[in-house]
Formats: structure tokens, sequence, C-alpha cells
């Protein structure tokens, strides 16, 4: 009864898998296609001296540690308060989880047009009290006006799986530290917070795999600029790929970043079982 | 006022704030669309004669519905072949325990993968087959990363159905597959439909695969929307009102699966 699930594994995903690979290790230009040719390691040989991606990466790296830590600070924050009794929950969780479904690239626009300098809704509102900012025009705050983006669609995913973690914990230690007297800010830091440690850990590399792959407010909103300060490493080997048409190249860096992306979560998985056994 | 009352009305407070940062966009992009065009680049402007000249104009004088109706095709193709392949592993897996523990986990590897490294060899593999720009391409993308939450999920609704339930059955003349077709599947419907919508949400979502796969006549909903401000110049009430369009159906599903998400997300694993 597998066997259609590993014929079918094996078509859309494990061939695919394997002929990029092959692909990596080629010049594959679609712009020269008789010159393809075996040209060993030399895709991933030119990777360390290439400028471009590493600025990707490191812009990657900030985007989505920042965002992360942020998501799951607010999503936390947010949990908690729905964790307790009170009066419409189910409609403040229905509502505050609906930008989670939203497909980016509209989450993408609509921040474009409430964020534009000229005719968006919150520089204007910001105006009234005195401050002027244009969100995508300079280059450290165009990366956050996207980390903003993206904490506005995300937190509540982490919203949603911490509040799951809550609703899961026993009840035991929580009654023995209100007999004890604890206060609210103790019993957080010292039961609550241990006791979700394996939820968070799994909340945050889930969430972290998937930042990774952030593209489309970048392709709908700053394309990267301005000059490459908000360029991601998948809009970098998108460029590389499906622009410049190096797929070799471009094969050879996406298997970089799979093996980067491995790495991380590797460690987080460390940190979880250190989690476990205390 | 109490304490405890205090407490609470802040708890209130800080929830409603949050609602309204989750609503305001919905909101803004609403009224935008029914804005006149000469007061779109105008935010101070809240009062005003509605008009329906955009929604006339996305709904029955652009191409937006047969975009509309890609996604839906693609959406339903995969979300029927997933389920169809899906169920029949899900159920082995979680009645036979195929593989053990790491096969469970294996399924879910592939979500680590990023979509570059398989996008383009089914983007050259098209290519080559000169199938770019038709519903193929897509679909097998959609399947490489559907497929096997499909499967999760489902491990873990089968987790939940009574061995006994079948067995009974089959004392009572049934074959292992008619067990699984008309006790097993039956049992895991609820759940399996609503976590359905939202493979289909995925699905329907997804703008990177759709981008590099499909086009002019095939391009799916995402990729219509992103076009709005890209190449026409500027026609923010049509894209507001396309947006619009594209954000309803997923937040209506998402008011179905929500329940069932959670369970899901846990799926083929005890803790």
């Amino acid at each position: 009864m597998v066997i259609p699930l590993l014929l079918m594994l094996l078509a859309v995903l494990v061939y695919p898998m394997g002929s990029s690979l092959w692909v990596s290790f080629e010049n594959y230009r679609l712009t020269a296609l008789h010159a393809r040719h075996f040209v060993g390691l030399a895709n991933y040989a030119k990777i360390p001296r290439d400028a471009r991606f590493w600025n990707a990466m490191g812009n990657t790296l900030v985007f989505v540690s920042t965002a992360v830590f942020l998501e799951f600070v607010l999503g936390f924050a947010l949990a908690l308060l729905l964790h307790r009794r009170v009066r419409m929950r189910n409609f403040f969780r229905s509502v505050l989880l609906t930008p989670m479904f939203i497909t980016p690239v509209a989450v993408g626009l609509i921040f474009r047009f409430m964020l534009n300098s000229e005719f968006g809704i919150i520089p204007y509102i910001l105006k009234t009290i005195g401050i002027e900012v244009d969100f995508f025009a300079t280059s450290p705050l165009a990366l956050f006006s996207i980390v903003f983006i993206d904490v506005w669609q995300w937190t509540p995913f982490m919203m949603l799986l911490l509040l799951a973690g809550l609703e899961s914990l026993p009840r035991e230690p929580f009654e023995a530290a209100r007999v004890d007297g604890a206060s609210a800010w103790f019993t957080f830091r010292r039961v609550t917070f241990p006791l979700m440690r394996p939820v968070i850990v799994v909340a945050v590399i889930i969430r972290m795999l998937d930042a990774f792959k952030v593209f489309e407010y970048l392709y709908v909103i700053t394309r990267g600029g301005p000059g490459n300060s908000t360029e991601s490493i998948m809009y970098y080997i998108y460029r590389v790929g499906f622009r410049f048409f190096r797929m070799g190249e471009a094969a050879a860096m996406s298997y970089v970043l799979a093996l980067i992306i491995l790495l991380l979560v590797f460690l987080e998985f460390q940190l979880l079982r250190r989690a476990r056994s205390t | 006022m109490t304490r405890k009352g205090l407490h609470a009305v802040m708890i209130h407070g800080l929830l409603f704030l949050a609602l309204i940062v989750v609503v305001f966009p919905y909101f803004w992009m609403l009224l935008t669309s029914i804005k006149p065009y000469w007061l779109i680049t105008a935010p101070n402007v809240w009062i005003f004669r509605p008009v329906l000249d955009n929604w006339r104009e996305v709904l029955f004088e652009s191409k937006l519905p047969l975009y509309l109706l890609n996604s839906l095709i693609v959406g339903g193709i995969v979300s029927v072949i997933s389920v169809g392949v899906g169920s029949l592993a899900a159920y082995s897996f979680s009645r036979f325990n195929t593989g053990g523990t790491p096969a469970r986990f294996a399924i879910l590897a592939a979500q680590m993968l990023p979509p570059v490294v398989l996008v383009i060899s089914i983007f050259l593999m098209m290519y080559h087959l000169r199938l770019l720009k038709t519903y193929a391409g897509i679909i097998v993308a959609h399947l490489s990363f559907i497929l096997p939450l499909v499967t999760w999920f489902l491990i873990g609704f089968f987790d939940e159905v009574p061995r006994e339930l079948e067995e009974q059955a089959m004392v009572d003349g049934y074959t292992r597959f008619q067990a699984f077709y008309k006790v097993g599947l039956p049992n895991v419907r609820a759940g399996a439909a609503a976590a359905g919508c939202f493979w289909f949400v995925l699905s329907w979502n997804d703008f990177f695969y759709a981008l590099i796969l499909t086009g002019g006549p095939t391009k799916t909903l995402p990729v219509a929307v992103a076009g709005f401000w890209t190449f026409r110049g500027i026609e923010m009430g049509q894209m507001a009102a396309a947006i619009i369009v594209a954000i309803v159906p997923v937040v209506t599903a998402s008011f179905f699966v929500q329940k069932h998400l959670v369970k899901g997300l846990g799926g083929g694993v005890k803790y």
C-alpha cells in the first residue's frame, strides 16, 4: 500500500533532487545549451568568492533571526493571553490566525501599498505626528520593513503552535505553584517556560525553515534593492537561474543552501535533546 | 475597580489592539477597491461615494477569473492525487508500522529542502519536454511538498481510529482493503476533509513554483495578482479587488480547518 506513494515521491522528489545535483556539476546555461558539459566542482568552487552570494546569505540570516525572534516573542505573548479564560476567545483566535492563510504575494502588495511614501496610509499617519520615513528607500530600514511584514503574516502561526503546546501541558505543576504562593512571573519563568521548551524549539525550527524561503515580499516590493541590501538567498538563486539562466551555478548554490539549512536544523535538534534531558 | 477587573480589561485591551493590527489591512484594501480612481492615492479620504468600477473591471473585463480557475484546477488535482496516494500509505504506516519511526520522519525531511533545488530540475524537465506553461510542471512541483504533508497528517488521523473496528469487520468477512476502504477511511473523513482544505490553501497560495513553471493562460492567481503592480503601471483599485478575490476563499476555509490543523501538525508522532 506504500508503493504508490514511493513511486510518486520517486518521480516528484527523488528524481528532481538527483537531476539537479547532476546539473550542479555541469556548465549548463539555457542560453548556450550546445555548450553543456561536465565541469566537476567548478560551480561550487566559485561560491566562496561570490560576494553577492554571501551578501544575500547575510541578509537572509539577519532577516530570519530578527523575524523569527519577534514572531516568537509576540506569538508567545498572544498565546498566553488567549490561554486564559477570555471572553470571545474563539472569535479572537480565529481572526488573529487569518494572516497565515493568505498568499504572501498579496500580503506583500498590501503592505507595499500601505507603506508607500507618497500615498500609503501608514506614512500618512506618521506624518501627522511629525515622523517622515520612506520604508523601502534606505539600506537597513528596507530589510526591517520586510521583517515587519513577515512578522504580521507569521506571528499567528507561532501563536497557533504555542497555544496548542500550552493547552497540552499537565496541570499539576501549576497547581503546586499556586499552592506555594508563587508569583505569576515566577510561575512563568520556572514552570511554564521549561515545560514549553520542546514545543518552542519545534515551533522555532518550523518557522525558521520557512523564513529561509523568503521570496515573495522581495519579488513584489523591493526586487532586492536598494542596491542588494534586501536580496535574500532564494531571490539571488532565482536570479542566477531564471534571469541569467545559469542553471549549473544556481543548482550548486541551492545545494549549498540546503547544506547550511541542514546544519542549522541539526544544531537546533541538539538543543532540543538537551532541553528534553533536563 | 477591583484588581481582577483591571486585569481583564488590560487583557482584552491588548487582544483588541492585536485584532486591529490584523484587521486594518483587510479593511483598507476593501476601502481602496471601492474608491473612485482619483481618490486612491489620497489616504486622508475615508468618506466618499463608493464605486464598483474596479470590481466590474476585475471580474468581468480582466482575465482574473481564468487565473482563478487555474488555481482551482491545480489545487483540485493536487489534492485528489495526494489524498488518494497518501491515505493508502498513511494507513499502512499507521497499521503495520511500515518502516518504523524513521520512515515517518523521512516523509517530513523533504520539507527542509529549499524549493530552488527542485524547481531547477522540474523547470529543465518541462523545458525539454516542451511542457512549460502547462499544468504539468506546477502539479509535479506542488505534489513534491503537499504529498509528504498529506501523508503525515493522515498517519496521525489513522492512529486515532481504534484497530478493533477494522478487526471486527475482517472477522465479519471483509478483506484488508475493504476494511481500509469501508471502515478506516470513513472514520478519518472529518479530519481529512478539514486538512484537505489546508493542502488546497498551500497549493492556492504558492507563488515561487507558479512563477517559474506557469505562464500565459496557465498562470495561477498569485502570479496574476503580482502582475498588477509590476507590468501594468499602477492600477491600485483593481489590484485591491484582485487581492480580496485571492484572500476571501482561503480565509473562509481557514475558519473550518483551524481546529484540525493543530492536531494534524502533531500528526504521525506521539510525544
